[in-house]
C-alpha cells in the first residue's frame, strides 16, 4: 500500500499567528526557505492587525520592529511614502523575506560589483511585487534596491531577517563603491523610538 | 479591507474631506461653503479639464483655512491658477498628473512646506520656486528635468529633495550650501548611471589677460587711475578653485565637471570653473591664493571645494 507523505503546510490566519508559527519554526535548527516563504505568503494582510506598527516618516522609508524572534530573527514593518526608495544594499549574510502588506514595491536586482569595485553596477532584473506576494533574497543571489514607485499610494511591507543584523553595505550605482551603514528602527513594538539617526545613511 | 493612509489619526474627521477615487471630473461649488476645511484629498480622479475647480476658490473660506491639498493621480496639464489663492496652503501634491512646467507664480503660496510634483512631464524648474521661504520637502522625481537652477540653493529650510529619475547630468555647485539637507535622491539620472565630462574653453580676450595680470601680480591701482568700467571689471575677478594655481579669471574659463563629496555619502558631479585648461583639479596642498583681491568668489569657498576634492581623490 502506498504511503502518503504529507508535508506540513503552515497557514497564518493573523499576524499574531504568523509570529507564533515563526517562533515554533525557528526553535528548530533546520528551516527551509520554501517553508518560510509559503508561510509568509499564506498570511492575508489585514491592516487592522499591523496598523500600530505602520508609522510613516515624511522624508524617507521607516523600519518598525515587530518581533525580536528570541534573537534568531527580526520581524519588522517598513513604511514607504510616495516615491520613497532604498539604496542598493546587501544583506550581511542573512536570509531576507519581504512580503507586501499594502501597495506595491519595485525590486531591482543587481550583480555584485567586480573585484576592483569600479564601473557602473549591472542590473540583473526588476519586478513589481503586489499585495501579499513575498520575495526572498540573500547575498549569494545578489544585491537589490527596493522602491515605492507610486506617486499616489503609500506602501507597507513585512520583512523577516534570519539572523538579525543591524548594519549592511550600500552601493553607489555609478562606481560600485560600498559604504557600511548602521540600520536603526523608527519604532519598536509600536512605540516611536526617537534618538535614531536623523540623517539618512543611504545614498540613493 | 482596511487601508491605512499615511497621517491617519483617529478623530481627524473635523476639517477633512476625502473624495479620492470617486471618478470626479470637477469639484463642485459646494466646496466653497465649507467653513473650516483644512485637508482636501481628491487624488485618483478625473480632474484637470476646464472647470475642474470651482470659480471663486480664492475668495471662499477655505482659501484661508486649507492647509493640505492632494490632487495626485489626476489629469492636470498645468498648475491651476485658482490654487494660487490658497494662501495658507502648507502641503500640495500634484504627483502623477500631466504637468509640463511649474508656473513662477507658485511663489505666491508662501506658506508651502511640502510640494510634491513627482511623476509629471516637467522639463525645467523656475528659479521663483526658491522664493518659498518655508519649503522643506520638494519632490521632482520622475520628470524630464535637465538642470537645476542654482537659485534653489536659497531654499535654506529644505530638508529633503527628491530628484530621482530625471535627465540630470550635473548639479550646480551652489547646492553644497543646502546644509540642512537630510535626504537627496539622485538615482536614475545620467549623472549617476553615467557621467558627462564637458570641457569647453573660449580663449581669453586681451582685456581679460590684462585683468588677470593686474590681479595675480597685485599691480596697485586707485579708482582714479582707471576708467570706471575697468575698475568695475577688475572687481569681478573670480578665484580659480585650483589652489596650486592661485589665479583669477573673468569671463573666460574652463567649465569642468568634477565629482565632489556631499554629506559624506554622495559623489555629486558639479560644475567647476577653472581659469585655463592647464589647471587641474584642486589637490591636497593648501590654497595659495591668500593674497587674492577677488570680491565675488570667496576664498573660503575655494578652500572648502579643495578639501572636498581631497575626499574624492582618496576614494
Amino acid at each position: 500500500m502506498e504511503q502518503l507523505v504529507q508535508t506540513e503546510v503552515w497557514k497564518a490566519h493573523t499576524l499574531q499567528e504568523l509570529i507564533q508559527i515563526l517562533h515554533r519554526l525557528f526553535s528548530d535548527d533546520k528551516v527551509s526557505v520554501e517553508e518560510v516563504q509559503a508561510l509568509m505568503e499564506s498570511y492575508e494582510s489585514n491592516a487592522v492587525e499591523w496598523m500600530k506598527y505602520a508609522q510613516f516618516d515624511q522624508y524617507r522609508y521607516t523600519r518598525n520592529l515587530v518581533d525580536k524572534g528570541n534573537g534568531k530573527f527580526n520581524l519588522m514593518i517598513l513604511c514607504w511614502g510616495e516615491g520613497h526608495g532604498s539604496s542598493i544594499h546587501d544583506h550581511t549574510d542573512s536570509h531576507c523575506f519581504m512580503k507586501i502588506l499594502q501597495g506595491n514595491l519595485k525590486e531591482t536586482l543587481f550583480e555584485w560589483p567586480g573585484k576592483k569595485g569600479t564601473g557602473a553596477m549591472t542590473k540583473k532584473s526588476e519586478r513589481v511585487l503586489e499585495e501579499n506576494q513575498c520575495a526572498y533574497i540573500n547575498d549569494s543571489i545578489g544585491l537589490h534596491r527596493v522602491e515605492n514607485t507610486s506617486h499616489t499610494e503609500t506602501a507597507v511591507s513585512l520583512h523577516l531577517y534570519i539572523p538579525p543584523f543591524d548594519s549592511c553595505n550600500t552601493f553607489d550605482q555609478r562606481t560600485g563603491h560600498k559604504h557600511k551603514v548602521k540600520m536603526t528602527f523608527y519604532s519598536q513594538f509600536g512605540e516611536r523610538t526617537p534618538g535614531a539617526t536623523a540623517v539618512s545613511q543611504e545614498n540613493n | 479591507r482596511a487601508r491605512c493612509p499615511r497621517g491617519w489619526r483617529a478623530g481627524s474627521g473635523a476639517g477633512v474631506l476625502d473624495v479620492s477615487g470617486t471618478g470626479l471630473a470637477a469639484l463642485g461649488a459646494e466646496l466653497l461653503e465649507l467653513p473650516r476645511l483644512r485637508t482636501l484629498l481628491a487624488k485618483n480622479n478625473r480632474l484637470g479639464g476646464p472647470g475642474a475647480l470651482p470659480k471663486g476658490l480664492g475668495q471662499a473660506p477655505l482659501a484661508r483655512s486649507l492647509r493640505v491639498l492632494n490632487l495626485s493621480g489626476n489629469r492636470f496639464a498645468e498648475l491651476p491658477a485658482a490654487l494660487l489663492g490658497l494662501r495658507g496652503l502648507q502641503s500640495l501634491s500634484l504627483g502623477s498628473n500631466r504637468l509640463h512646467s511649474i508656473p513662477p507664480e507658485i511663489q505666491a503660496l508662501s506658506s508651502l512646506e511640502f510640494l510634491y510634483l513627482g511623476g509629471n512631464f516637467i522639463t525645467s524648474i523656475p528659479p521663483e520656486l526658491a522664493n518659498l521661504p518655508s519649503l522643506s520637502y520638494l519632490v521632482l522625481s520622475d520628470n524630464k528635468i535637465q538642470s537645476i537652477p542654482p537659485q534653489l540653493a536659497q531654499l535654506h529650510s529644505l530638508r529633503s529633495l527628491s530628484l530621482h529619475n530625471n535627465l540630470l547630468t550635473y548639479l550646480p555647485r551652489e547646492i553644497l550650501s543646502l546644509v540642512h539637507l537630510e535626504e537627496l535622491s539622485l538615482r536614475g539620472n545620467p549623472l549617476v548611471v553615467r557621467f558627462v565630462r564637458d570641457l569647453t574653453y573660449n580663449p581669453p580676450s586681451l582685456l581679460e589677460l590684462a585683468g588677470r595680470t593686474m590681479k595675480t601680480r597685485n599691480v596697485p591701482y586707485a579708482s582714479s587711475d582707471l576708467p570706471g568700467n575697468l575698475v568695475r571689471y577688475l572687481s569681478l575677478a573670480s578665484n580659480c578653485p585650483n589652489p596650486k594655481c592661485g589665479g583669477v579669471y573673468f569671463d573666460s574659463c574652463v567649465r569642468q565637471i568634477k565629482f565632489v563629496d556631499f554629506c559624506g555619502k554622495y559623489r555629486l558631479p558639479l560644475m567647476h570653473y577653472l581659469c585655463s585648461p592647464e589647471c587641474s583639479s584642486p589637490c591636497s596642498s593648501a590654497s595659495q591664493s591668500s593674497t587674492s583681491q577677488s570680491e565675488s568668489d570667496s576664498e573660503d569657498e575655494a578652500i572648502v571645494a579643495a578639501h572636498r576634492m581631497q575626499k574624492v581623490l582618496l576614494g
